[in-house]
């Protein structure tokens, strides 16, 4: 069951003391990763929510929050709505469709589950890039941030857009974790280890599925608004299937089923996008590499690594006694 | 409480269960004896809704719920424990049984507070844990325990929905004689107003808690009655020791 241990705990204040600090010296370069990693993160949160404690591995991940950042853009930019509300719009337009997906994909499990949500999530793909509306293959350009000069903040500053992303982060963050950590979470975790007997205990286990992926696809919505906000351009290119997998890259990288290690695997995922990808056009094969020697290593992502390091470290006396006992 | 009429279920070729009618009252303790293959589970997958008969009718408390699905039954009070251990695995014992108790509280799809904090919860909790005797065990990984330990879990999780009637599927399989008659007396101290039916292999052990025995032979109701009758008789005792000599 999801909680709160002293390493997370540690983490989590880590992640947030080093990015603002990095957000108030940062030049716009760094600004730039800054929300990029921000955004990730969200998405990688709403997955690892779903695909790490629920074992619902989804790959339409990328499509739900394309499908915020479209909605977003469109009620905004269309229909004249404010950014806030049009946020919401999206937020929750991502969050039901994610309930209708998680219920139909409900019944089937492991790899069947996996290839629903894929299909689910081309065919979203597919709809925004042939319609008219969305601007098919060129996109959508224009999505507006949120106004917040009311209280002295400007998000068209690189520095206010980056704390502005690591707070949404800190929101998801929450969200996630208060779902964990509820009658839901409860029974999400619970699902993933044993469907059959919740079942027999009498869970509706198809509304348990559906209501869980609902949040996590409005996360992955709020994910897309913001991604819409940073670039203020939008393809369908969101929406592809490599998107999703990308994600899921970054949450095996950094510790399926720890929501801390996900955040970690984003800030590594992004710097080393970067970073290698200054010196060679090949860094897909290098990230490739490392996530190789990660899943052979068989520790549970990086996170997940330092986790099973402590706990180990933790528990030797006790094995040491029980070896002397015997 | 729990009553079928004329259940049957067929593999294929195989009938597993032909015509098989029960009635238990509330409160009773019935054992269901039977070799290997009697359909003893199969019967258990059928009334707890996991399979779905080829015909007849299941009552659970006067009301029909054949047609009902597993989730339903069980909030109307069905709860059952299986001949395979069917935990929690990556969870604590602690865990495993305050899960059950929350879904069956109707607390497994909030989104608002943690159910395993709530006072009913852990209430359940400790009396389920002092009813299979585990109390020292609920910080521990379901991985951690001993197979007698999780054979315990396996019917706590079944009590902690707190239910009308409870269905247990050799409670005892693979446990060894010492912690089998423990788990029996565990059994006679359940509250007396629970619905009871126990698969168990071992006759001794089965006439000790039964009130009433039902014998199923290649699906079939064999014999039905109380204990003394079932000692007497010579039908049970070929089935029997046919039984144990094949095994
Ligand atoms: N899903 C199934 N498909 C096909 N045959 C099955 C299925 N389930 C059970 N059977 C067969 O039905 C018969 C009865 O099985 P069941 O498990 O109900 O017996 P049982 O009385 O519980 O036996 P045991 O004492 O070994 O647990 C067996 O011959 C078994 O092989
Ligand atoms: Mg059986």
């Amino acid at each position: 069951m999801f909680a709160h241990t002293p390493l997370r705990l540690t983490t989590l204040t880590l992640l947030a003391i080093g990015s603002l600090a990095y957000a108030f010296v940062a030049g716009f370069f760094g600004l730039e990763i800054l929300a990029e990693i921000a955004i990730l993160a969200i998405l990688v949160i709403a997955l690892d929510l779903v695909a790490g404690f629920g074992g619902m591995v989804s790959l339409c991940h990328g499509a739900l929050m394309g499908v915020g950042a479209y909605a977003f853009t469109v009620a905004a930019n269309e229909a004249g709505l404010g950014a806030f509300p049009a946020m919401m719009l999206a937020v929750a337009l991502s969050a039901a469709l994610a309930f209708v997906i998680g219920a139909i994909c409900a019944r089937s499990i492991g790899i069947y589950f996996i290839m629903a949500t894929l299909a689910f999530g081309q065919m979203a793909y597919s709809f925004v890039f042939q319609s008219p509306l969305f601007g098919g293959d060129d996109g959508l350009s224009g999505a507006p941030r949120p106004d917040l000069t009311a209280i002295g903040i400007d998000l068209t500053d690189s520095r206010a857009f980056a704390i502005y992303a690591i707070a949404m982060v800190a929101l998801t963050y929450l969200v996630a974790a208060a779902t964990l950590r509820s009658g839901l979470g409860r029974s999400l975790v619970g699902l993933h280890h044993n469907e059959k007997r919740l079942r027999a205990l009498g869970l509706t286990v198809w509304r348990a599925k559906a209501t869980a992926f609902a949040i996590s696809g409005a996360l992955a919505g709020l994910a897309g608004c913001l991604a819409a906000q940073h670039t203020q351009y939008i393809s369908p290119g969101l929406l592809s299937w490599t998107v999703s997998g990308e994600a899921l890259v970054v949450v095996i990288l950094g510790g399926l089923g720890t929501l801390v290690g996900p955040i970690v695997g984003a800030v590594l995922f992004v710097v080393l996008k970067h970073e290698i990808s200054a010196i060679t056009p090949y860094w897909h094969a290098i990230v490739g590499l490392i996530l190789i020697a990660v899943v052979m290593s068989r520790a549970n992502g990086v996170f997940g690594f330092v986790e099973a390091r402590m706990a180990a470290r933790k528990s030797k006396p006790v094995l040491q006694k029980a070896n002397a006992d015997a | 409480m729990l009553e079928t009429r004329t259940l049957t279920k067929s593999f294929g070729p195989i009938h597993v269960t032909k015509g098989v009618s029960l009635r238990l009252e509330k409160g009773e303790r019935r054992v269901i004896l039977g070799p290997n293959g009697a359909g003893k589970t199969t019967l258990f997958n059928q009334l707890v809704g996991e399979l779905t008969p080829d015909s007849g009718t299941i009552l659970l408390d006067g009301a029909d719920v054949t047609s009902l699905r597993v989730a339903d039954r069980a909030r109307l009070g069905l709860s059952r424990s299986y001949q395979k251990n069917t935990l929690f695995d990556g969870l604590t014992i602690g865990e495993n049984l305050g899960l059950a108790a929350a879904v069956a509280l109707g607390k497994g799809q909030g989104l608002w507070r943690d159910p395993l904090q709530s006072a009913e919860v852990r209430e359940t909790v400790r009396e389920v844990a002092a009813q299979v005797d585990l109390a020292a065990f609920l910080d521990m990984s379901v991985k951690a325990v001993s197979y007698g330990i999780r054979r315990q879990l396996e019917v706590g999780i079944a009590l902690a929905t707190r239910p009308k009637v409870i269905l247990m599927d050799e409670p005892t399989s693979g446990v060894g004689p010492e912690m089998s008659k423990g788990f029996h007396r565990l059994l006679k101290a359940l509250p007396r107003d629970l619905t009871v039916l126990i698969i168990e292999h071992d006759m001794d052990l089965a006439f000790d808690v039964a009130d009433t025995i039902t014998v199923l032979n290649y699906g079939e109701v064999v014999f039905d009655g109380l204990p003394e009758a079932a000692r007497q008789s010579q039908m049970l005792k070929d089935i029997y020791l046919g039984a144990w000599e094949d095994a």
